[in-house]
Protein backbone atom coordinates (compact mmCIF):
# COMPACT_ATOMS: atom_id res chain seq x y z
CA UNK A 1 0.00 0.00 0.00
CA UNK A 2 2.41 2.15 1.05
CA UNK A 3 4.78 1.67 -2.18
CA UNK A 4 1.90 1.81 -3.71
CA UNK A 5 1.11 5.38 -2.82
CA UNK A 6 4.87 6.36 -3.19
CA UNK A 7 4.63 5.12 -6.71
CA UNK A 8 1.55 7.41 -7.40
CA UNK A 9 3.35 10.12 -5.85
CA UNK A 10 6.53 10.34 -7.83
CA UNK A 11 4.73 9.24 -11.49
CA UNK A 12 3.66 12.37 -12.48
CA UNK A 13 7.65 13.27 -11.97
CA UNK A 14 8.66 10.61 -14.15
CA UNK A 15 6.24 11.21 -17.15
CA UNK A 16 7.48 14.85 -17.02
CA UNK A 17 11.22 13.96 -17.16
CA UNK A 18 10.58 11.08 -19.46
CA UNK A 19 8.41 13.15 -21.79
CA UNK A 20 10.48 16.20 -21.65
CA UNK A 21 13.60 13.73 -22.95
CA UNK A 22 11.35 12.28 -26.02
CA UNK A 23 10.68 16.10 -26.85
CA UNK A 24 14.44 17.01 -26.84
CA UNK A 25 15.38 13.96 -28.49
CA UNK A 26 12.44 14.49 -31.24
CA UNK A 27 13.66 18.42 -31.71
CA UNK A 28 17.40 17.62 -32.02
CA UNK A 29 16.69 15.10 -35.04
CA UNK A 30 14.46 17.62 -36.51
CA UNK A 31 16.84 20.55 -36.22
CA UNK A 32 19.70 18.09 -37.39
CA UNK A 33 17.76 16.14 -40.82
CA UNK A 34 14.79 18.22 -41.39
CA UNK A 35 15.95 21.25 -40.75
CA UNK A 36 19.84 21.26 -41.72
CA UNK A 37 20.75 24.14 -39.49
CA UNK A 38 24.26 24.37 -39.11
CA UNK A 39 25.91 22.74 -35.87
CA UNK A 40 22.30 21.65 -34.78
CA UNK A 41 23.94 19.16 -32.67
CA UNK A 42 25.62 22.40 -30.66
CA UNK A 43 22.22 23.67 -30.46
CA UNK A 44 20.79 20.89 -29.52
CA UNK A 45 22.68 17.48 -29.10
CA UNK A 46 21.06 14.05 -28.77
CA UNK A 47 20.17 12.53 -26.16
CA UNK A 48 21.40 9.29 -26.28
CA UNK A 49 24.48 10.76 -27.82
CA UNK A 50 25.16 12.61 -24.55
CA UNK A 51 24.49 9.38 -22.45
CA UNK A 52 27.13 7.67 -24.45
CA UNK A 53 29.10 10.17 -23.30
CA UNK A 54 28.33 10.04 -20.18
CA UNK A 55 28.82 6.37 -20.06
CA UNK A 56 32.70 7.05 -21.29
CA UNK A 57 33.79 10.31 -19.18
CA UNK A 58 31.13 9.98 -16.05
CA UNK A 59 34.36 9.36 -13.75
CA UNK A 60 35.75 12.76 -14.91
CA UNK A 61 32.65 14.75 -14.41
CA UNK A 62 31.95 12.87 -11.38
CA UNK A 63 35.70 13.69 -9.64
CA UNK A 64 35.65 17.39 -11.50
CA UNK A 65 32.09 17.93 -10.11
CA UNK A 66 33.12 16.90 -6.74
CA UNK A 67 36.02 19.58 -6.59
CA UNK A 68 33.17 21.94 -7.70
CA UNK A 69 30.65 20.63 -5.15
CA UNK A 70 33.08 20.67 -1.86
CA UNK A 71 34.79 24.00 -2.29
CA UNK A 72 30.95 25.33 -2.93
CA UNK A 73 29.94 23.86 0.31
CA UNK A 74 32.89 25.43 1.86
CA UNK A 75 32.55 28.10 0.78
CA UNK A 76 28.54 28.20 1.47
CA UNK A 77 28.89 27.03 5.09
CA UNK A 78 31.40 30.09 5.87
CA UNK A 79 28.97 31.89 4.26
CA UNK A 80 25.91 31.01 5.97
CA UNK A 81 28.18 31.31 9.21
CA UNK A 82 28.61 34.86 8.58
CA UNK A 83 25.47 35.75 7.41
CA UNK A 84 24.06 34.65 10.73
CA UNK A 85 26.26 36.08 12.75
CA UNK A 86 25.69 39.36 10.80
CA UNK A 87 22.44 39.05 11.28
CA UNK A 88 21.93 38.44 14.98
CA UNK A 89 25.05 41.36 15.44
CA UNK A 90 22.24 43.60 13.25
CA UNK A 91 19.69 42.68 15.50
CA UNK A 92 21.08 43.26 18.61
CA UNK A 93 21.72 46.65 17.78
CA UNK A 94 19.80 49.22 15.29
CA UNK A 95 23.80 50.92 15.50
CA UNK A 96 25.42 47.81 13.63
CA UNK A 97 22.51 47.76 11.17
CA UNK A 98 22.42 51.15 9.97
CA UNK A 99 26.18 51.19 9.84
CA UNK A 100 26.41 47.72 7.66
CA UNK A 101 23.35 47.38 6.11
CA UNK A 102 24.37 49.31 3.26
CA UNK A 103 27.35 47.74 2.51
CA UNK A 104 25.79 44.80 2.43
CA UNK A 105 23.16 45.55 0.24
CA UNK A 106 25.92 47.47 -1.90
CA UNK A 107 28.30 44.03 -1.82
CA UNK A 108 25.57 42.57 -3.72
CA UNK A 109 25.77 45.24 -6.48
CA UNK A 110 29.31 44.23 -7.57
CA UNK A 111 29.01 42.09 -10.08
CA UNK A 112 30.61 38.39 -9.42
CA UNK A 113 32.07 38.65 -12.98
CA UNK A 114 34.15 41.32 -12.08
CA UNK A 115 34.76 40.82 -8.47
CA UNK A 116 36.14 36.75 -8.95
CA UNK A 117 39.33 37.68 -11.13
CA UNK A 118 39.85 40.43 -8.60
CA UNK A 119 39.89 38.10 -5.32
CA UNK A 120 41.75 35.23 -7.41
CA UNK A 121 44.74 38.48 -7.99
CA UNK A 122 44.52 39.19 -4.54
CA UNK A 123 44.77 35.53 -2.47
CA UNK A 124 46.64 33.86 -5.61
CA UNK A 125 44.88 30.53 -5.23
CA UNK A 126 42.07 28.90 -7.33
CA UNK A 127 40.60 26.72 -4.64
CA UNK A 128 40.71 29.73 -1.91
CA UNK A 129 38.83 32.15 -4.14
CA UNK A 130 36.43 29.71 -5.11
CA UNK A 131 35.71 29.08 -1.42
CA UNK A 132 35.74 33.55 -0.94
CA UNK A 133 33.40 33.95 -3.70
CA UNK A 134 30.84 30.98 -2.70
CA UNK A 135 30.59 33.10 0.92
CA UNK A 136 30.38 36.11 -0.57
CA UNK A 137 27.35 34.98 -2.81
CA UNK A 138 26.03 33.03 0.58
CA UNK A 139 26.40 36.23 3.09
CA UNK A 140 23.89 37.97 1.82
CA UNK A 141 20.37 36.02 1.51
CA UNK A 142 21.24 34.60 4.97
CA UNK A 143 21.68 37.46 6.84
CA UNK A 144 18.55 39.19 5.70
CA UNK A 145 16.63 36.58 6.01
CA UNK A 146 17.98 35.30 9.34
CA UNK A 147 17.59 39.01 10.50
CA UNK A 148 13.84 38.96 9.55
CA UNK A 149 13.25 35.53 11.48
CA UNK A 150 15.00 37.17 14.86
CA UNK A 151 13.05 40.20 14.44
CA UNK A 152 9.51 38.56 13.63
CA UNK A 153 9.23 36.73 16.77
CA UNK A 154 5.92 36.95 17.95
CA UNK A 155 5.85 40.11 20.18
CA UNK A 156 3.43 38.38 22.99
CA UNK A 157 5.71 35.18 23.20
CA UNK A 158 8.69 37.92 23.67
CA UNK A 159 6.78 39.25 26.14
CA UNK A 160 5.98 35.57 28.00
CA UNK A 161 9.89 35.39 28.10
CA UNK A 162 9.92 38.60 29.80
CA UNK A 163 7.18 37.29 32.39
CA UNK A 164 9.72 35.19 33.04
CA UNK A 165 12.51 37.69 34.30
CA UNK A 166 14.24 35.64 31.53
CA UNK A 167 18.07 36.67 30.21
CA UNK A 168 18.66 38.22 26.97
CA UNK A 169 20.76 35.00 26.22
CA UNK A 170 17.60 32.86 26.81
CA UNK A 171 15.27 35.05 24.80
CA UNK A 172 17.67 34.02 22.09
CA UNK A 173 18.12 30.89 22.71
CA UNK A 174 14.80 29.20 23.62
CA UNK A 175 12.65 31.71 21.31
CA UNK A 176 14.64 33.92 18.62
CA UNK A 177 16.68 31.09 17.28
CA UNK A 178 14.62 28.95 16.58
CA UNK A 179 12.07 31.21 15.14
CA UNK A 180 14.90 32.24 13.19
CA UNK A 181 15.03 28.67 11.39
CA UNK A 182 12.07 28.87 8.63
CA UNK A 183 14.49 32.59 7.46
CA UNK A 184 17.63 30.87 8.19
CA UNK A 185 16.70 27.89 5.62
CA UNK A 186 15.21 29.94 2.82
CA UNK A 187 17.97 32.12 2.86
CA UNK A 188 20.07 28.48 2.23
CA UNK A 189 17.76 27.61 -0.47
CA UNK A 190 17.92 30.63 -2.46
CA UNK A 191 22.19 30.42 -1.85
CA UNK A 192 22.99 27.06 -2.07
CA UNK A 193 22.86 26.94 -6.01
CA UNK A 194 24.06 30.39 -6.49
CA UNK A 195 27.35 29.36 -4.37
CA UNK A 196 27.31 26.57 -7.14
CA UNK A 197 27.26 28.82 -10.10
CA UNK A 198 29.56 31.13 -8.36
CA UNK A 199 32.39 28.28 -8.09
CA UNK A 200 32.28 27.08 -11.39
CA UNK A 201 32.32 31.05 -12.91
CA UNK A 202 35.70 31.42 -10.82
CA UNK A 203 36.80 27.91 -11.97
CA UNK A 204 35.87 29.47 -15.75
CA UNK A 205 38.72 32.34 -15.10
CA UNK A 206 41.13 29.59 -14.76
CA UNK A 207 41.97 26.83 -12.02
CA UNK A 208 43.31 23.85 -12.39
CA UNK A 209 40.59 21.35 -11.32
CA UNK A 210 36.75 21.74 -11.37
CA UNK A 211 33.72 21.39 -13.80
CA UNK A 212 34.09 25.01 -14.50
CA UNK A 213 38.00 23.77 -16.24
CA UNK A 214 36.52 21.27 -18.32
CA UNK A 215 33.18 23.19 -19.05
CA UNK A 216 35.60 25.90 -20.53
CA UNK A 217 38.36 23.47 -22.31
CA UNK A 218 35.61 21.39 -23.99
CA UNK A 219 33.97 24.64 -25.31
CA UNK A 220 37.31 25.72 -26.61
CA UNK A 221 38.25 22.13 -28.41
CA UNK A 222 35.05 23.09 -30.42
CA UNK A 223 32.48 20.60 -32.30
CA UNK A 224 33.90 17.64 -31.55
CA UNK A 225 33.66 18.13 -27.75
CA UNK A 226 30.08 19.56 -27.82
CA UNK A 227 29.12 16.30 -25.92
CA UNK A 228 30.82 16.75 -23.47
CA UNK A 229 30.34 20.36 -23.05
CA UNK A 230 26.83 19.75 -22.89
CA UNK A 231 27.60 17.17 -19.94
CA UNK A 232 29.39 19.44 -17.99
CA UNK A 233 26.57 22.31 -18.63
CA UNK A 234 23.76 19.87 -17.42
CA UNK A 235 26.06 18.83 -14.48
CA UNK A 236 26.83 22.27 -13.50
CA UNK A 237 22.62 22.15 -13.24
CA UNK A 238 22.13 19.36 -11.34
CA UNK A 239 24.29 20.14 -8.43
CA UNK A 240 22.71 23.30 -8.32
CA UNK A 241 19.97 21.06 -7.83
CA UNK A 242 21.01 18.62 -5.37
CA UNK A 243 22.21 21.36 -2.88
CA UNK A 244 18.85 22.80 -2.69
CA UNK A 245 17.78 19.03 -2.21
CA UNK A 246 20.10 18.98 0.12
CA UNK A 247 19.29 21.74 2.39
CA UNK A 248 15.47 21.33 2.24
CA UNK A 249 16.33 17.39 4.22
CA UNK A 250 18.60 19.26 6.55
CA UNK A 251 15.72 21.33 7.22
CA UNK A 252 13.14 18.75 7.52
CA UNK A 253 14.95 16.87 10.01
CA UNK A 254 16.02 20.02 11.47
CA UNK A 255 12.99 21.69 11.99
CA UNK A 256 10.14 19.48 11.39
CA UNK A 257 7.66 21.67 12.80
CA UNK A 258 7.16 24.50 10.12
CA UNK A 259 4.13 25.09 8.93
CA UNK A 260 4.57 23.37 5.39
CA UNK A 261 5.54 20.44 6.90
CA UNK A 262 2.77 19.84 8.84
CA UNK A 263 0.78 16.71 7.50
CA UNK A 264 -2.87 17.50 6.75
CA UNK A 265 -4.69 14.67 8.95
CA UNK A 266 -4.41 10.48 8.54
CA UNK A 267 -0.87 9.92 10.86
CA UNK A 268 -2.40 9.35 14.04
CA UNK B 1 -19.73 32.56 53.14
CA UNK B 2 -19.36 34.13 56.99
CA UNK B 3 -16.03 33.12 57.13
CA UNK B 4 -13.66 36.81 57.22
CA UNK B 5 -10.25 36.47 55.59
CA UNK B 6 -7.34 37.99 57.09
CA UNK B 7 -6.95 41.07 54.83
CA UNK B 8 -3.60 40.44 53.19
CA UNK B 9 -3.00 43.16 49.90
CA UNK B 10 -1.26 41.27 47.02
CA UNK B 11 -2.28 43.86 44.27
CA UNK B 12 -2.31 47.50 45.05
CA UNK B 13 -3.50 50.25 42.33
CA UNK B 14 -3.62 53.97 43.93
CA UNK B 15 -4.79 56.43 40.97
CA UNK B 16 -3.38 54.79 38.19
CA UNK B 17 -3.58 56.29 34.90
CA UNK B 18 -2.36 55.71 31.11
CA UNK B 19 -1.93 57.11 28.33
CA UNK B 20 -1.08 55.56 24.83
CA UNK B 21 1.19 58.11 22.95
CA UNK B 22 0.93 57.42 19.32
CA UNK B 23 1.53 59.48 16.26
CA UNK B 24 -2.26 60.15 15.56
CA UNK B 25 -3.37 60.53 18.62
CA UNK B 26 -3.25 60.11 22.38
CA UNK B 27 -5.65 57.83 24.21
CA UNK B 28 -6.60 57.84 28.02
CA UNK B 29 -6.81 54.12 28.38
CA UNK B 30 -7.18 54.25 32.15
CA UNK B 31 -8.06 57.22 34.23
CA UNK B 32 -7.22 57.42 38.40
CA UNK B 33 -7.91 53.53 39.21
CA UNK B 34 -7.10 52.08 42.43
CA UNK B 35 -7.88 48.53 43.07
CA UNK B 36 -6.96 46.61 45.93
CA UNK B 37 -7.07 42.92 45.57
CA UNK B 38 -6.49 40.65 48.64
CA UNK B 39 -3.68 37.65 48.73
CA UNK B 40 -5.57 34.46 47.31
CA UNK B 41 -8.50 35.93 45.90
CA UNK B 42 -10.14 35.21 42.39
CA UNK B 43 -10.87 38.87 40.81
CA UNK B 44 -12.55 39.58 37.93
CA UNK B 45 -11.94 42.39 35.39
CA UNK B 46 -14.85 42.95 33.38
CA UNK B 47 -16.22 45.52 30.58
CA UNK B 48 -16.24 45.89 27.46
CA UNK B 49 -13.47 45.80 24.16
CA UNK B 50 -11.16 48.81 25.07
CA UNK B 51 -11.91 49.68 28.29
CA UNK B 52 -8.41 48.93 29.38
CA UNK B 53 -8.68 45.54 30.92
CA UNK B 54 -5.51 44.51 29.04
CA UNK B 55 -3.47 47.65 29.39
CA UNK B 56 -4.52 47.33 33.27
CA UNK B 57 -3.03 43.54 33.67
CA UNK B 58 -0.20 44.54 31.66
CA UNK B 59 0.60 47.03 34.14
CA UNK B 60 0.32 44.45 37.15
CA UNK B 61 2.62 42.27 34.93
CA UNK B 62 5.10 45.13 34.66
CA UNK B 63 4.92 44.76 30.65
CA UNK B 64 4.08 48.37 30.59
CA UNK B 65 4.61 51.48 33.16
CA UNK B 66 1.59 53.59 33.70
CA UNK B 67 1.56 57.23 33.04
CA UNK B 68 1.22 57.82 36.45
CA UNK B 69 -0.06 56.20 39.94
CA UNK B 70 1.55 53.74 42.06
CA UNK B 71 1.73 49.90 41.70
CA UNK B 72 2.48 47.61 44.75
CA UNK B 73 2.81 44.14 44.61
CA UNK B 74 2.96 42.45 47.87
CA UNK B 75 4.97 45.86 49.05
CA UNK B 76 7.15 45.50 45.85
CA UNK B 77 7.60 46.84 42.54
CA UNK B 78 5.53 45.41 40.03
CA UNK B 79 9.27 45.13 38.31
CA UNK B 80 10.68 43.40 41.90
CA UNK B 81 7.88 41.24 41.45
CA UNK B 82 8.42 39.98 37.58
CA UNK B 83 11.83 39.79 38.58
CA UNK B 84 10.77 37.70 41.59
CA UNK B 85 9.30 34.82 39.37
CA UNK B 86 5.89 35.75 40.90
CA UNK B 87 3.40 36.12 37.87
CA UNK B 88 1.97 33.65 35.72
CA UNK B 89 0.29 34.53 32.91
CA UNK B 90 -2.28 33.56 29.73
CA UNK B 91 -2.76 35.57 27.16
CA UNK B 92 -5.84 35.66 24.72
CA UNK B 93 -4.32 33.06 22.55
CA UNK B 94 -2.11 30.25 23.55
CA UNK B 95 1.42 32.13 23.05
CA UNK B 96 2.83 28.49 22.83
CA UNK B 97 6.19 27.88 20.98
CA UNK B 98 5.43 25.67 17.64
CA UNK B 99 9.15 24.02 17.68
CA UNK B 100 8.11 22.83 20.90
CA UNK B 101 5.85 19.82 21.81
CA UNK B 102 3.16 20.04 24.47
CA UNK B 103 5.43 18.96 27.65
CA UNK B 104 8.25 21.13 26.60
CA UNK B 105 6.27 24.11 26.39
CA UNK B 106 5.13 23.21 29.85
CA UNK B 107 8.74 23.55 30.98
CA UNK B 108 9.95 26.63 29.41
CA UNK B 109 9.53 28.60 32.23
CA UNK B 110 11.05 25.69 34.72
CA UNK B 111 13.84 26.37 32.33
CA UNK B 112 14.42 29.86 33.48
CA UNK B 113 14.55 28.58 36.90
CA UNK B 114 17.21 26.66 38.88
CA UNK B 115 15.24 23.38 38.96
CA UNK B 116 16.78 19.98 39.41
CA UNK B 117 15.60 17.40 36.32
CA UNK B 118 13.81 14.85 38.20
CA UNK B 119 11.88 17.44 40.43
CA UNK B 120 11.49 19.33 36.68
CA UNK B 121 10.06 16.10 35.35
CA UNK B 122 7.86 15.59 38.43
CA UNK B 123 6.18 19.05 38.15
CA UNK B 124 5.52 18.64 34.44
CA UNK B 125 3.74 15.07 35.19
CA UNK B 126 1.17 16.47 37.45
CA UNK B 127 1.16 19.72 35.35
CA UNK B 128 0.31 17.46 32.50
CA UNK B 129 -2.51 15.35 34.81
CA UNK B 130 -3.77 18.44 36.35
CA UNK B 131 -4.71 20.06 32.69
CA UNK B 132 -5.98 16.05 31.31
CA UNK B 133 -3.39 16.13 28.56
CA UNK B 134 -1.38 13.58 29.85
CA UNK B 135 -1.62 11.61 26.23
CA UNK B 136 -0.63 14.70 24.43
CA UNK B 137 2.66 15.46 25.92
CA UNK B 138 4.14 14.06 22.91
CA UNK B 139 2.20 16.37 20.22
CA UNK B 140 2.84 19.52 18.63
CA UNK B 141 0.80 22.40 19.44
CA UNK B 142 -0.38 22.65 16.13
CA UNK B 143 -1.95 19.05 16.83
CA UNK B 144 -4.18 19.86 19.32
CA UNK B 145 -7.71 21.62 19.75
CA UNK B 146 -7.87 25.43 20.56
CA UNK B 147 -9.45 24.41 23.81
CA UNK B 148 -6.04 21.78 24.52
CA UNK B 149 -3.58 24.66 23.15
CA UNK B 150 -5.66 27.19 26.41
CA UNK B 151 -4.89 24.29 28.41
CA UNK B 152 -1.76 24.01 28.18
CA UNK B 153 -0.87 27.54 28.20
CA UNK B 154 -2.43 27.12 31.74
CA UNK B 155 -0.56 24.39 32.82
CA UNK B 156 2.41 26.41 31.33
CA UNK B 157 1.49 29.11 33.52
CA UNK B 158 1.04 27.69 36.61
CA UNK B 159 4.75 25.70 36.37
CA UNK B 160 6.45 28.50 38.01
CA UNK B 161 3.73 27.96 41.08
CA UNK B 162 3.24 31.91 40.83
CA UNK B 163 1.77 33.60 43.60
CA UNK B 164 -0.37 35.61 41.20
CA UNK B 165 -2.36 34.29 38.33
CA UNK B 166 -2.84 36.79 35.41
CA UNK B 167 -5.36 35.49 32.56
CA UNK B 168 -6.07 38.21 29.64
CA UNK B 169 -9.72 36.78 27.70
CA UNK B 170 -7.97 33.07 28.39
CA UNK B 171 -11.44 31.52 26.85
CA UNK B 172 -12.88 33.99 24.27
CA UNK B 173 -11.55 32.24 21.27
CA UNK B 174 -13.46 28.88 22.55
CA UNK B 175 -17.33 28.08 21.85
CA UNK B 176 -19.50 28.06 24.67
CA UNK B 177 -19.39 24.47 25.96
CA UNK B 178 -15.47 23.92 25.83
CA UNK B 179 -15.80 27.79 27.64
CA UNK B 180 -17.94 26.52 30.59
CA UNK B 181 -16.12 23.26 31.08
CA UNK B 182 -12.86 25.24 31.45
CA UNK B 183 -14.01 27.73 33.71
CA UNK B 184 -15.14 24.83 36.05
CA UNK B 185 -11.55 23.41 35.35
CA UNK B 186 -10.02 26.14 36.57
CA UNK B 187 -11.74 26.49 39.79
CA UNK B 188 -10.75 23.13 41.07
CA UNK B 189 -7.63 24.08 39.92
CA UNK B 190 -6.89 27.23 41.71
CA UNK B 191 -8.76 25.37 44.54
CA UNK B 192 -5.38 23.29 44.67
CA UNK B 193 -3.09 26.30 44.22
CA UNK B 194 -4.86 28.71 46.06
CA UNK B 195 -3.47 31.60 44.52
CA UNK B 196 -4.36 34.79 43.41
CA UNK B 197 -5.77 35.12 40.31
CA UNK B 198 -6.73 38.12 38.10
CA UNK B 199 -9.34 37.17 35.06
CA UNK B 200 -10.28 39.43 32.40
CA UNK B 201 -13.37 39.12 30.70
CA UNK B 202 -15.99 40.79 28.68
CA UNK B 203 -18.44 37.98 29.28
CA UNK B 204 -20.78 38.65 32.54
CA UNK B 205 -21.81 34.87 33.47
CA UNK B 206 -18.46 33.95 33.44
CA UNK B 207 -16.79 36.51 35.80
CA UNK B 208 -19.91 35.79 38.03
CA UNK B 209 -19.13 32.15 37.94
CA UNK B 210 -15.24 32.31 38.65
CA UNK B 211 -14.42 35.42 41.02
CA UNK B 212 -15.06 36.34 44.99
CA UNK B 213 -15.46 39.85 43.34
CA UNK B 214 -15.79 41.50 40.25
CA UNK B 215 -14.10 44.79 38.91
CA UNK B 216 -16.51 46.37 36.01
CA UNK B 217 -15.01 48.93 33.77
CA UNK B 218 -16.22 51.67 31.45
CA UNK B 219 -14.55 52.84 28.50
CA UNK B 220 -13.58 56.37 27.33
CA UNK B 221 -11.78 56.85 29.40
CA UNK B 222 -11.22 53.15 30.87
CA UNK B 223 -12.40 53.87 34.38
CA UNK B 224 -13.76 51.52 37.30
CA UNK B 225 -17.24 52.09 37.90
CA UNK B 226 -18.40 48.95 40.12
CA UNK B 227 -16.92 46.28 42.15
CA UNK B 228 -19.35 43.75 42.84
CA UNK B 229 -19.14 41.07 45.61
CA UNK B 230 -20.07 37.43 44.58
CA UNK B 231 -21.04 35.67 47.70
CA UNK B 232 -21.92 32.45 45.51
CA UNK B 233 -20.95 29.39 47.81
CA UNK B 234 -17.61 27.51 46.75
CA UNK B 235 -16.75 24.95 45.35
CA UNK B 236 -19.39 26.31 42.54
CA UNK B 237 -20.91 23.84 39.83
CA UNK B 238 -22.61 24.57 36.89
CA UNK B 239 -26.21 24.07 38.44
CA UNK B 240 -25.13 27.61 40.20
CA UNK B 241 -25.57 28.84 36.96
CA UNK B 242 -29.04 28.49 36.87
CA UNK B 243 -29.64 29.65 40.75
CA UNK B 244 -31.66 32.76 40.87
CA UNK B 245 -29.00 34.18 42.89
CA UNK B 246 -26.73 33.81 40.05
CA UNK B 247 -29.51 35.71 37.35
CA UNK B 248 -29.69 38.06 39.96
CA UNK B 249 -26.48 39.37 39.94
CA UNK B 250 -25.96 38.85 35.99
CA UNK B 251 -28.88 41.75 36.25
CA UNK B 252 -26.92 43.70 39.12
CA UNK B 253 -23.86 43.91 36.67
CA UNK B 254 -25.65 44.74 33.61
CA UNK B 255 -27.21 47.66 35.30
CA UNK B 256 -24.13 48.76 36.62
CA UNK B 257 -23.31 49.08 32.91
CA UNK B 258 -26.12 51.16 32.36
CA UNK B 259 -25.44 53.60 34.80
CA UNK B 260 -22.51 54.92 33.43
N1 LIG C 1 -0.09 49.99 22.56
C1 LIG C 1 -1.11 50.84 22.42
N2 LIG C 1 -0.96 52.01 21.78
C2 LIG C 1 -1.99 52.87 21.66
N3 LIG C 1 -3.21 52.67 22.13
C3 LIG C 1 -3.46 51.53 22.79
C4 LIG C 1 -2.42 50.54 22.95
N4 LIG C 1 -2.93 49.50 23.65
C5 LIG C 1 -4.23 49.81 23.87
N5 LIG C 1 -4.54 51.03 23.38
C6 LIG C 1 -5.85 51.70 23.48
O1 LIG C 1 -6.19 51.77 24.83
C7 LIG C 1 -7.56 51.46 25.02
C8 LIG C 1 -7.69 50.28 25.97
O2 LIG C 1 -7.16 49.13 25.34
P1 LIG C 1 -7.11 47.70 26.04
O3 LIG C 1 -6.44 47.84 27.34
O4 LIG C 1 -6.50 46.75 25.07
O5 LIG C 1 -8.65 47.39 26.25
P2 LIG C 1 -9.41 46.00 26.45
O6 LIG C 1 -8.40 44.95 26.80
O7 LIG C 1 -10.39 46.27 27.53
O8 LIG C 1 -10.10 45.69 25.17
C9 LIG C 1 -8.14 51.21 23.66
O9 LIG C 1 -8.79 52.37 23.23
C10 LIG C 1 -6.95 50.91 22.81
O10 LIG C 1 -7.15 51.34 21.49
MG1 LIG D 1 -7.97 43.11 25.83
Amino acid sequence: MKNYIQLKRWTPTLVWIVGLLVIWEICSWFLLQVLQVPLAQSKLPYIHELMYTMLEYGSTLFSEGWVTFTNAAIGFALGAVVGSLLAILMSLSKWVEQLTFPYAVGSQMIPILGLAPIVYGIVHDDQLSRIIIAAYITFFPVALNVLRGLRCADPAAVELMHSYAAKPWSVYLKLRFPAALPGLFSGLKIAAPLAVTGAILVELMGATKGLGVIMLRNLYYGPSHNYMFWLTVIAGALLGIFSYLLITIIERIVSPWQPEFRSTGGDE
Amino acid sequence: MTITREYLPEIEFEHVSMRYQTDAAEVLALEDVSVHIQKGEFVSLLGPSGCGKTTLLRIMADLIQPTSGEVKIAGETAREARLAQKYGIVFQSPVLYDWRKVKQNISLPLEMMSMNKTEKEKRIHNLLELVGLEKFKDKYPWQLSGGMQQRVAIARALAMEPEILLMDEPFSALDEFSRERLNEELLSIWSKFGNTVVFVTHSISEAIFLSDRVFVLSPHPGRLSAIVEIDLPRPRTKEIRNSPEFYQLISDIRSSFEGV
